[in-house]
């Protein structure tokens, strides 16, 4: 699968420009237990820009994408060396709660993970467990997320029945309306798409696209196509090293490292 | 490739195509093992189910009479009385001319031939005035004209031929003519009886239209020529009674019960030779018609039955009751309405043995059971009045003499005549209570006691134990559950599992034996120390809790995740010392009363409980049986209830606290939802533990059938019921019956609720089923 040049777009930059190292990683490095599976990482991420992470199997995408909103602390002989600051602050700063690093940072899974609750439940979980009571507010949550997640039209009349009963697809676009319910500023996905055919995958795409605007994304995906169809800049990762890190067009066009090219080019991976 | 396309469709599949002949025929006879262990099981559980209801059924079928050949006597016959098998009755007339025939035809006697007649010897001038038969004791008594009274003894004997048959032979003593009432005037009634009291005998006479009742007590010794009788001293009962229509003689012969032609119910006590008036009562005073139809005193000497002539049927009982001048007396009241009669009543007949009798009324005939009303047998009555009826002693034989003389008898086949829904289920009114109740009684050492086989105090018992146990242990086994399945260490949580599900096999008999011989007197000795404690516990957990969570994040992140039980415990087990050693003050403070022993005043919770509360205290208690209890179910419910929580989907939970929510937000809004039913089966399941939990129960409680919500007082549950008295209750009795009854309700209780929580169970699982 060789990337033509054709089929890669290159994102118009968007009206108002962020601040560049919005997600700032800085020498980076993380164990689980004895094994060291990311080496002095160190990226800037732009505000509200999609970053595609691209790298083979076990090269620690999605460690380093855990680490972002720190749901790695979940595993048992963590260790960590370097920083992280999102926005200039250290999100390992004893005075931030985790909790509320990851209100700011939400997350969407590769399996998509929808509650056995209705739709609206699933939307609107985040909000209440921040105590929002108010069914106007809630409604109004879940109509617009739903919306951003170009879901609300095939859902608008089942509100109330099981998330379970939706398709796969579907299920990741509730779970990603589910991440925007309560308004992060950062998104991370990991293989958001991996499992969805390529109507959902589209959608998935447009949808990532007009996110955009709103959101600072940062996205883990094993399609060259894909990496190259959303993202503005793409790291790509080998055996726990960045290799490289540039604007998408860059490293699709014109990497700079053999590997990054032996890699897109489907010489390994 | 292209050598499978050579192959024609009939070729041999190739070997390493073909399956063993082993692996199918292991297949094929697993299959049908499993099948059949299948089917045995359900064919076990309903047979069970089959056996059980046989047991129970015959509980609530009625009597079954069968008609035998009647007897046809003289029209003149007034009374009759008959032998233990009733083989050979005897008729009685105004006369005092007795005449036996056979009943059934015997080898040199056809059925209805007379094969003897008697008739008494009296001296000039007397004459038989009125007779009284008692067929059970073979009595027939005679008043005479003279104011004299004639006792005539019947008994048989029974004569066997060289073929082996047998022909009763009566034998007929008439014991020499005692003179009872006033001289010269007719004795116009005469009643015997013989009890625990000794023998009486009384006579009614008149005199200027006035009745008066005259009594002597009868000692009787076998002397040269035949007993000997000799009248103690006659002594009058009641001298003047208007309008006397029947007497009443209870074989206790310690008292006379009068009923006056209006309605008036006279009772009068007797005490040596000393009578006095008890207490009169009318009992359908409030009717228009307020005259008493037919009466009856029912076995046991304390019930009266009466009916009026609309067909209203009472029963009236002597039991303790508070008098006006506040205190409690044993006096006559009505305990029971029956169901109305078809008709008049006509006559009221008990049997012996038992609380049922027979009345008459409307043309029907029925037989019924005093204490819990129920109808027993229904048959048209014959068209002729009914002179007398004669129950055999094992209430095993009906014998109705009617004016036209015709002796008709049925057999009964009345196991139960005691069991009704009601006895079991309904509020009774027991004689001697003083209202009615729902007991259990089943033995007592009195003879005449009757049993009371009420199932709910044993329902509630049940119940009660449940809820006592379940209250302590659901809570704790959820609690810990989601405790060790969420935030606990991994490592822990590998020691505690095992250990809980080890509890879980302890025997119970070991559990019961610790609760009543070790724990129930540490818990009576230390009763206050040890609420203090426990209401202490839950404040404190809560309070570390909040300050845990209120110190700042550095010193938090100091103690690793899942360790934060390693701060909790010192911190509780001090607040549990701390309410331990305060305990003895806030006894003194708030618990002092004074002892009714000493007068002295004292600090003792149990004894400020049993003078506050109304209710006892008890060491062994539900609360000792409801901890102890717990401790059998918290591991079951503990350890399915961790199952369910630990196989909530790690994805889940990831993304609940993806979304910001903190772990208990997560625990509660996603994981517990999302197990919940396998907490619904682990509660079910801890629950049907709880309710067929026998040997706690049976240790660690009195096993006093009581219906109190006291947490201070034992309880009998239904299994414990059937433990202890299964063994002493004689195959195919009311009582056995009744306890399989118990199990019949233990089972359905657990059904119902099992089917319930199993309803509940798969909503659950639609509801929150996890792809
Ligand atoms: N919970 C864990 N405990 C121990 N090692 C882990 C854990 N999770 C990941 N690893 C290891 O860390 C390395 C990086 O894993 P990671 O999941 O980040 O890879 P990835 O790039 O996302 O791979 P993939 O594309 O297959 O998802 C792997 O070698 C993996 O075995
Ligand atoms: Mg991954």
């Amino acid at each position: 699968m060789n990337p033509s040049a054709s089929r890669i777009k290159v994102q118009p930059a968007t009206e108002s420009e962020g601040r560049k190292d919005y997600i700032r990683i800085q020498d980076f490095g993380f164990w689980y237990g004895a094994k060291k599976a990311l080496d002095a990482i160190s990226l800037d991420v732009p505000e509200r820009r999609v970053v595609a992470f691209i790298g083979p199997s076990g090269c620690g995408k999605s460690t380093l994408l855990r680490n972002l909103n720190r749901m790695n602390d979940l595993v048992d002989g963590i260790r960590h060396e370097g920083d992280i600051q999102i926005a200039g602050r250290s999100i390992y700063d004893p005075g931030i709660e985790v909790i509320s690093l990851r209100r700011r940072v939400g997350m969407v899974f590769q399996k998509s993970n929808p509650f056995p609750k209705s739709i609206y439940d699933n939307v609107v979980y985040a909000l209440r467990i921040m105590g929002v009571t108010d069914r106007a507010v809630l409604d109004e949550a879940c109509e617009t997320s739903l919306r951003k997640a170009a879901l609300w039209d095939e859902v608008k009349d089942r509100l109330n029945d099981s998330a379970l009963g939706l398709s796969g697809g579907q299920m990741q676009r509730l779970c990603i309306a589910r991440a925007i319910a309560n308004r992060p500023e950062i998104l991370l996905m990991d293989e958001p798409c991996s499992a969805l055919d390529p109507i959902a995958t589209g959608k998935i795409e447009e949808l990532i696209h007009e996110l955009k605007a709103q959101f600072t994304i940062v996205i883990v995906t094993h399609s060259m196509q894909q990496a190259a169809r959303v993202s503005d800049r793409t790291a790509f990762f080998y055996l726990g090293k960045l290799i490289e890190y540039d604007t998408t067009e860059k490293i699709f066009m014109n990497p700079s490292q053999a590997q990054t090219e032996a890699y897109i080019s489907g010489r390994f991976g | 490739m292209s050598e499978n396309s050579k192959q024609s469709p009939d070729a041999p599949t190739p070997a390493r195509f073909q399956v063993s002949r082993f692996t199918l025929l292991a297949d094929t006879w697993m299959g049908r093992l499993i099948r059949f262990g299948g089917v045995s099981v359900v064919v076990a559980v309903l047979g069970m189910l089959v056996f059980l209801v046989c047991q129970v059924l015959p509980l609530f079928s009625g009597a079954k009479l069968e008609s035998l050949t009647p007897v046809t006597f003289e029209k003149t016959a007034v009374g009759f009385g008959e032998d233990e098998y009733g083989e050979l009755p005897f008729t009685c007339d105004a006369a005092g001319k007795l005449e036996f025939r056979h009943a059934y035809s015997a080898a040199g006697a056809a059925a209805g031939v007379v094969t003897k007649t008697w008739s008494p010897t009296l001296a000039p001038g007397q004459k038989v005035t009125t007779i009284r038969t008692y067929p059970r004791d073979g009595l027939v008594i005679l008043g005479l004209s003279d104011g004299n009274i004639l006792e005539v003894k019947v008994t048989y004997k029974i004569a066997f031929d060289e073929k082996g048959g047998r022909t009763p032979q009566p034998q007929i003593v008439a014991l020499p003519a005692q003179q009872l009432g006033k001289k010269l005037l007719p004795c116009l009634d005469v009643w015997s009886v013989k009890g625990p009291n000794g023998h009486m005998v009384i006579c009614r006479q008149q005199e200027a239209g006035h009745d008066f009742l005259t009594a002597a007590r009868l000692t009787e010794k076998s002397g040269m020529g035949g007993p000997v009788v000799t009248a103690g001293n006659a002594f009058s009962v009641a001298s003047d009674i208007p309008d006397l229509e029947r007497v009443f003689v209870p074989s206790t012969a310690d008292s006379v019960i009068v009923v006056r032609k209006d309605g008036e119910v006279r009772v009068y006590t007797i005490e040596e030779e000393e009578v006095s008036f008890l207490q009169s009562f009318k009992p359908f005073a409030s009717l228009p018609d307020s005259r008493i139809a037919s009466a009856g005193l029912i076995f046991g000497n304390v019930s009266l039955v009466v009916n009026s002539f609309n067909g209203v049927e009472e029963v009236w009982s002597i039991y303790p009751q508070v008098q006006s001048n506040g205190q409690t007396q044993r006096r006559w009241g009505k305990i029971h309405d029956c169901e109305p009669l078809a008709g008049a009543g006509q006559g009221i007949f008990p049997a012996v043995g038992n609380k049922c009798y027979l009345t008459v009324a409307g043309g029907r005939m029925q037989i019924r059971n005093m204490t819990n009303g129920s109808l027993r047998w229904d048959a048209p009555a014959p068209a002729a009045e009914i002179q007398q009826v004669v129950f055999s002693r094992n209430y095993d034989r009906l014998a109705v003499l009617s004016a036209d003389g015709v002796l008709r008898r049925w057999s009964i086949e009345d196991h139960h005549p005691e069991a009704s829904w009601n006895t079991f289920f309904g509020k009774i009114w027991y004689e001697g209570a003083s209202a009615p109740a729902y007991t259990w009684q089943s033995s007592s050492g009195a003879d005449e006691f009757e049993a009371k086989y009420s199932l709910v105090p044993l329902l509630y018992g049940t119940i009660k134990g449940t809820f006592y146990a379940l209250l302590f242990a659901i809570p704790i086994a959820l609690l810990a559950a989601v405790y060790v399945s969420q935030f606990l260490r991994p490592e822990l949580k590998k020691i505690i599992k095992p250990t809980m599900e080890v509890m879980a096999s302890l025997p119970s008999v070991v559990l019961g034996f610790l609760a009543g011989l070790w724990l129930a007197p540490i818990v009576d000795a230390n009763l206050l120390p040890l609420i203090c404690l426990v209401a202490a516990l839950a404040p404190a957990a809560l309070t570390a809790g909040f300050a845990w969570s209120s110190l700042p994040q550095p010193i938090r992140r100091k103690v690793g995740p899942g360790w934060e039980f390693a701060y909790l415990i010192p911190f509780v087990v001090f607040c549990g010392w701390l309410a331990w050693q305060a305990a003895p003050m806030i006894e003194s403070t708030f618990f002092s009363v004074k002892d009714l022993a000493s007068g002295q005043t004292i600090s003792d919770f149990r004894e400020w409980w049993r003078q506050n509360s109304g209710w006892s205290y008890d060491s062994r208690n539900s609360i000792v049986v409801g901890f102890v209890m717990g401790f059998a179910v918290i591991p079951i419910v503990f350890t399915i209830a961790e199952d369910a929580l630990s196989n909530v989907p790690d994805a889940l939970v990831s993304g609940s606290l993806a979304l910001g929510a903190s772990r208990w937000q997560t625990v509660w809004s996603v994981v517990v939802p999302t197990a919940i039913s396998g907490i619904v089966s682990g509660i079910m399941i801890g629950f049907g533990r709880a309710v067929g939990e026998t040997m706690i129960v049976v240790m660690a409680t009195g096993n006093t059938p009581v219906m109190e919500a006291n947490p201070f007082n034992g309880m009998r549950t239904l299994s414990a019921n059937i433990a202890v008295e299964l063994p002493e209750a004689a195959v195919g009795q009311t009582h056995y019956r009744a306890l399989f009854l118990g199990a019949c309700c233990l089972f359905a209780l657990t059904f119902i609720i099992n089917t319930f929580a199993e309803i509940l169970r798969q909503r659950l699982r639609e509801r929150y089923k996890v792809v």
